[in-house]
């Protein structure tokens, strides 16, 4: 079989909806200008991608009909390239990436953008029509379950206490805080035009928090609970895309690989604990890559919120120094859509920085899943 | 003056950002400047902090959010060119007249000539600000003297001098009556000019015979409160909410410029209380308290008053005294009674009174300014010489005598007269050259009392009346308790539009209370629910129904005119009005859920039609019933009227009106302007979610009861609501009409009145006037 890489990848900032700085810039020219930038910086040859794949959690509204066609016109790409939606929820983009490497596996094509798009400011969490179905809500209650209520299930079962989950919160911040000191995601992000200027800074980080101030939050989705929205992942706007393309291919054309994709895999689990979905697919996913979970130097776990990362993290038995290294989304923010492309070009581009060998990229989706991806350095 | 475009106030304290705010509201931008504060590197800290500050203060300065964004922050040294953009510049600066001085010589280097110039001195004469200004100054210069909060309180004060241009003074006058929404009095060049001048001489006498007499501060606001129509506040709890410390410099620049005779120095006594209150913090409800304050201490909100001998706080005690039974309708009565409370009532009322009456003509040409500064300064129901009247002048005159006290010659010369009459169903008033002069209402002013005491109601019934208004317009007034829906309304209005029909041209809803109305009458429903006569209740909700269903599609205009609360059905008329006039302090809202029901008579309906046919939401099925479930759910009601239309109580083309006086007479040219080709509306055909969309509602709602919101009684009415705003059994492939939505309506409202829940909060209210949160 064909092995297949991470060629690239980049993000736009991320900022807070509603009131951050991309609340008024249309979630398709976002996400084109991603794209554009990938292509740019990657000097691929855009005549030969073979698809847009472009993941999306509410795809509709400004992010509705087939965006990724829309986006892939608005970014100039050639009109033969191709254009797909993917929907997994926050799992979407990941998606991308692995219909991209199934694709060149299966002989379709040598080059792929895999990007994600969220915004949260325009397209609200659910959609604009929720048409909810009576007949499974009866069958399985938990089927439509919030998200904040599923991670004050898993801190329940899971025995995680409030003062832990905050920890985290605070570990998250600070470890965002250090990276944008250090210059670490200048490479990454793309600024993005809008109206009211260039965006060329993420908007969520709150590098001051602090342990006792997160200590005063009120319990943001049940007046007994722990989970706090200082211990959940904003509602963020954003986009993110990674170049995938044949490990022959990037050779050939001089692009320079940062990870060769080992394996993948999705799970399902109970609705109501979707965030301990990381657990089964991560250990599916290890399986097929015939890895066990020590040879795994850089994880990216997506942090949708504190509860479940740290449930997540003890039942895989992670390492606490090989987890976000750079941060998560507690700190840098969770556009659902485009969240799976970050964390897979974030851990591609962190084992080149930090020399590990392999680098896990797993979240939980709503619903009740897990989505995961191994990578190697090359 | 042109037109006033741009206006600019000097002075971002509480006043001048205040009133930047209120032109904000009449959607006039306007430049905040204040000094370049020192070590700060923002230059415009000063005037960005009052607007930040505004944003977060209660009640609002601001009516809406996008009233903020008119306001543009800047500082005196860089931005002061500007002002030359502003057709009318305020000073609200610290009041010293070296300060004003100097700024008025800055303002009249740049400024246009011809714009006119204003101070917001309380203080401060005329003829020394104006001292040394260029002519061009003078004559474009005049007092503007707003009160706090300039939103809220009605009055403005305004003094022009023997230079200043009458007919930029009259511009002035024109823009702050119908732009600003204030009632204009003339007030000659005399310290503290009216209003001030009085109250503070009320409020100091108050104090000082409250000390006297050994009074406790709950009694003597009790007795200087409801029976003689002054807010309950009566003087100390007004002086808390004023604040003590401003006591003493308004004391002090009015003992300085008032001449010795003056009875004002009497009352003018050191009072080491007060001080020591001041110096400890205690200077109000800014401050730690005041002569009231609550306690916190330990965790809990005890109620404190402060002894006036020892100075200590202790608990309040609710005043209980005898002598006030009856009072506010014998007021004769209360002031002759021989007891503490009654020597006390005399004391103070007999010399505010006579002092009003030494003001004129040295601080106002006449009586009715007096009177109108009092009212709406001080929120009295009457002014001083209104409350004479109701003495009876000659009576007022014995007892002064009697009581040694002077009787100021405008008093003596009213001797065997009344200050106020009425003459061919006109009201007159008394003026200083002993005749009486009619009492005109500024041009486009058109008030229902006036109508109705010279005119008999063309329809009329114990809880409503209606009125010609001329011009083929008639009035629908309620005359219900506090305005509250009931009965004889619905069939008063039923007949009312059966009436119009057939001789009228159109018709407006309007009333001259403090509240438009605040809703159905709940103590007839709670009632009637007690004695199980639940088709009594059921025969009233589709009477309400159907009677507003009759007024939305009736042959000719109707315009509702709101102003203060519009609630629950009362907000259901408006809905069903072809157009709203509204006051722009109109607080709008349904709020039934909070009383346990669901809007009944056609609210649910209107809402849905409304954000359905709005234009601003994404299509499909949910969006609409999504808006009107979070709003009502959650009985919002609406600030402003500004922010009525945020939530389209009210739609694009109601009207707003800044003036109270003013809203009939723009309602009734509202209705006639609708007169011409008028077709009523057409029926609006909804598509809702039915089932699908209704279980997201309840989701919604247990997500709120999770996270300890919603209450448990909340969860039964959301369920209530959720099911007429989805549609009940509809499918979003059916057309669901306003009649089956009114059947919803209907079928939940009384499902929900046989709920223990419900009851509970409808008895709650009753009670308490507070939602019960069961």
């Amino acid at each position: 079989m064909k092995n297949v890489v991470i060629a690239g990848y980049v993000r736009s900032p991320f900022t807070l909806a509603h009131k951050g700085a991309l609340a008024r810039v249309r979630p398709d020219d976002i996400a084109a200008q991603v794209v554009a930038a990938l292509v740019a910086r990657t000097r691929v040859n855009p005549d030969d991608i073979e698809d847009l794949i472009v993941g999306c959690a509410f795809p509709e509204g400004e992010q509705g009909l087939n965006v990724a066609r829309l986006i892939g016109l608005l970014a100039g790409l050639p009109q033969s390239v191709g254009g797909l939606t993917v929907n997994r929820f926050c799992g979407s983009s990941m998606q991308s990436v692995h219909i991209a490497a199934g694709q060149i596996q299966l002989g379709a094509g040598e080059v792929f953008i895999a990007a994600g798009i969220e915004s949260m400011s325009r397209i609200p969490m659910s959609g604009f029509n929720p048409l909810l179905n009576p007949a499974l809500q009866a069958k399985v209650p938990a089927a439509y379950i919030g998200m904040g209520d599923t991670a004050e299930n898993v801190a329940k079962k899971w025995s995680i206490s409030r003062v832990e989950q905050e920890a985290f919160a605070v570990r998250s911040q600070q470890r965002a805080a250090a990276a944008v000191q250090a210059g670490h995601f200048v490479a990454e992000l793309v600024p993005i035009a809008a109206k009211s200027g260039s965006v060329d800074a993420d908007g969520c980080l709150r590098p001051d928090t602090s342990a006792a101030g997160l200590a005063q939050l009120k319990p943001a989705f049940n007046e007994s609970g722990t989970v706090t929205a200082g211990t959940s992942s904003p509602l963020t706007d954003g986009a993110a895309a990674v170049l995938v393309c044949s490990e022959d291919y990037a050779q050939k054309h001089g692009l320079t690989p940062l990870a060769r994709i080992r394996s993948v895999a999705v799970a399902g689990c109970a609705p109501e604990i979707m965030g301990i979905g990381p657990v089964a697919a991560t250990r599916k996913a290890l399986q097929r890559a015939n890895l066990e979970i020590g040879a795994i130097d850089v994880v990216e776990l997506n942090e949708a919120f504190a509860s479940q990362a740290l449930a997540c993290a003890r039942d895989l038995g992670l390492r606490d120094e090989t987890i976000n290294i750079d941060g998560g989304a507690i700190a840098i923010g969770h556009p659902l859509g485009a969240t799976g492309a970050r964390i897979v070009g974030k851990a591609a581009s962190l084992l080149q920085r930090t020399g590990g060998r392999y680098a896990l990229a797993t979240q939980c989706i709503g619903g009740g899943q897990g989505i995961a991806t191994i990578l190697e350095r090359i | 003056m042109q037109a006033i475009q741009r206006a600019t106030v000097i002075g971002a304290g509480v006043m001048g950002a205040g009133i930047a705010a209120q032109f904000a509201n009449a959607g006039i931008p306007v430049l905040l400047l204040d000094i370049v504060p020192e070590g700060n590197p923002n230059r415009n800290a000063l005037a960005e902090g009052a607007i930040a500050k505004m944003l977060k203060t209660e009640p609002a300065p601001f009516m809406s959010a996008r009233a903020a964004k008119l306001v543009t922050a800047g500082n005196i040294e860089d931005h002061l060119a500007q002002i030359a953009e502003s057709q009318w510049i305020i000073e609200a600066v610290i009041e010293r007249l070296d300060v004003k001085q100097a700024l008025y010589r800055k303002i009249d280097a740049v400024r246009k000539p011809g714009t006119a110039v204003s101070s917001n001195t309380s203080t401060i004469p005329l003829a020394l600000l104006t001292e040394g200004q260029s002519a061009a100054f003078q004559r474009d210069f005049l007092i503007t003297h707003f009160f706090n909060p300039p939103r809220y309180m009605r009055l403005l004060e305004i003094v022009t001098g023997p230079k200043t241009d009458a007919a930029l003074a009259d511009a002035v006058a024109a823009v702050a009556d119908v732009k600003l929404g204030k009632s204009i009095v003339r007030c000659k060049d005399s310290p503290g000019f009216i209003a001030n001048r009085l109250g503070v001489y009320w409020l100091q006498v108050g104090v000082i015979e409250a000390i006297d007499a050994g009074l406790t501060v709950e009694e003597a606001d009790a007795v200087i409160g409801k029976p003689l129509g002054i807010p309950k506040t009566g003087v100390f709890g007004l002086i808390d909410l004023v604040g003590l410390d401003l006591m003493p410099h308004i004391n002090a620049s009015l003992s300085k410029a008032l001449p010795p005779t003056d009875a004002f120095h009497t009352a003018n006594r050191d009072l080491p209380l007060i001080k020591k209150m001041i110096a400890d913090g205690y200077t109000g409800r800014k401050g730690k308290g005041g002569f009231y304050r609550l306690n916190r201490t330990g965790g809990g909100k005890a109620k404190e008053a402060i002894d006036l001998v020892t100075g200590e706080y202790r608990p309040e005690h609710k005043a209980d005294l005898p002598e006030l039974a009856g009072a506010a309708k014998n007021l004769r009565g209360l002031l002759t009674s021989k007891s503490k409370i009654g020597r006390y009532a005399w004391r103070v009322v007999a010399q505010t009174l006579a002092y009003a009456a030494s003001l004129v003509p040295e601080a106002a040409d006449d009586i009715p300014a007096i009177d109108e500064a009092m009212r709406l300064g001080y929120n009295w129901r009457a002014g001083p010489f209104e409350l004479i009247d109701q003495l009876g002048v000659d009576w007022f005159i014995e007892h002064l005598e009697a009581a040694g006290l002077p009787v100021p010659a405008l008093l003596r010369a009213a001797k065997g007269k009344s200050f106020y009459r009425l003459a061919d169903g006109q009201r007159q008033y008394l003026g200083t050259d002993g005749q009486y002069h009619e009492l005109r209402r500024p041009e486009g002013v058109l008030m229902l009392e006036d109508i109705k005491r010279v005119s008999k109601p063309v329809l009329k019934n114990a809880s409503a009346s209606v009125w010609d208004i001329g011009d083929g317009v008639l009035c629908f007034e309620f005359t219900s308790k506090s305005n509250s829906l009931d009965e004889s309304i619905m069939s008063l209005l039923g007949k009312t539009i059966a009436l119009v029909q057939s001789k009228y041209k159109a018709l407006v809803i309007y009333n001259e209370g403090s509240n438009f109305s605040v809703g159905a009458n709940l103590g007839l429903a709670i009632f009637a629910a007690n004695i199980a006569a639940w088709s009594e209740i059921e025969k009233l909700i589709a009477a309400g129904q159907q009677v507003y269903k009759s007024l939305k599609y009736a042959s000719f205009p109707v315009v509702s005119a709101p102003s203060g609360m519009a609630l629950g059905g009362g907000c259901e008329i408006l809905l069903h009005s072809d157009a709203v006039q509204a006051h722009a302090e109109s607080y709008i809202g349904l709020v039934e859920c909070g009383v346990g029901v669901i809007p009944g008579w056609g609210g649910c309906k209107e809402m849905l039609s409304r954000w359905t046919t709005s234009g601003t939401l994404p299509h499909g099925p949910m969006p609409a019933p999504t808006k009107v479930f979070e709003t009502v759910s959650t009985a919002t009601v609406a600030k402003s009227a500004a922010e009525a239309r945020d939530l389209l109580y009210l739609r694009p083309h109601d009207g707003i009106t800044m003036n109270r006086y003013r809203l009939l007479a723009d309602a009734k040219a509202l209705a006639l302007r609708l007169v011409p080709n008028y077709a009523p509306p057409k029926p609006v055909e909804l598509k809702l979610p039915g089932a699908a969309g209704k279980l997201a509602f309840t989701l919604a709602a247990e997500s709120f009861r999770r996270r300890g919101i919603a209450t448990t009684h909340d969860m039964v009415v959301a369920d209530e609501l959720a099911g007429v705003l989805s549609g009940g059994p509809a499918d979003l492939v059916d057309i669901v009409t306003e009649d089956q939505i009114l059947g919803l309506e209907r079928a939940a409202f009384m499902r929900l009145m046989k709920t223990k829940g419900t009851l509970a909060r409808i008895e709650h209210m009753l009670v308490t006037g507070k939602p019960l949160r069961n």
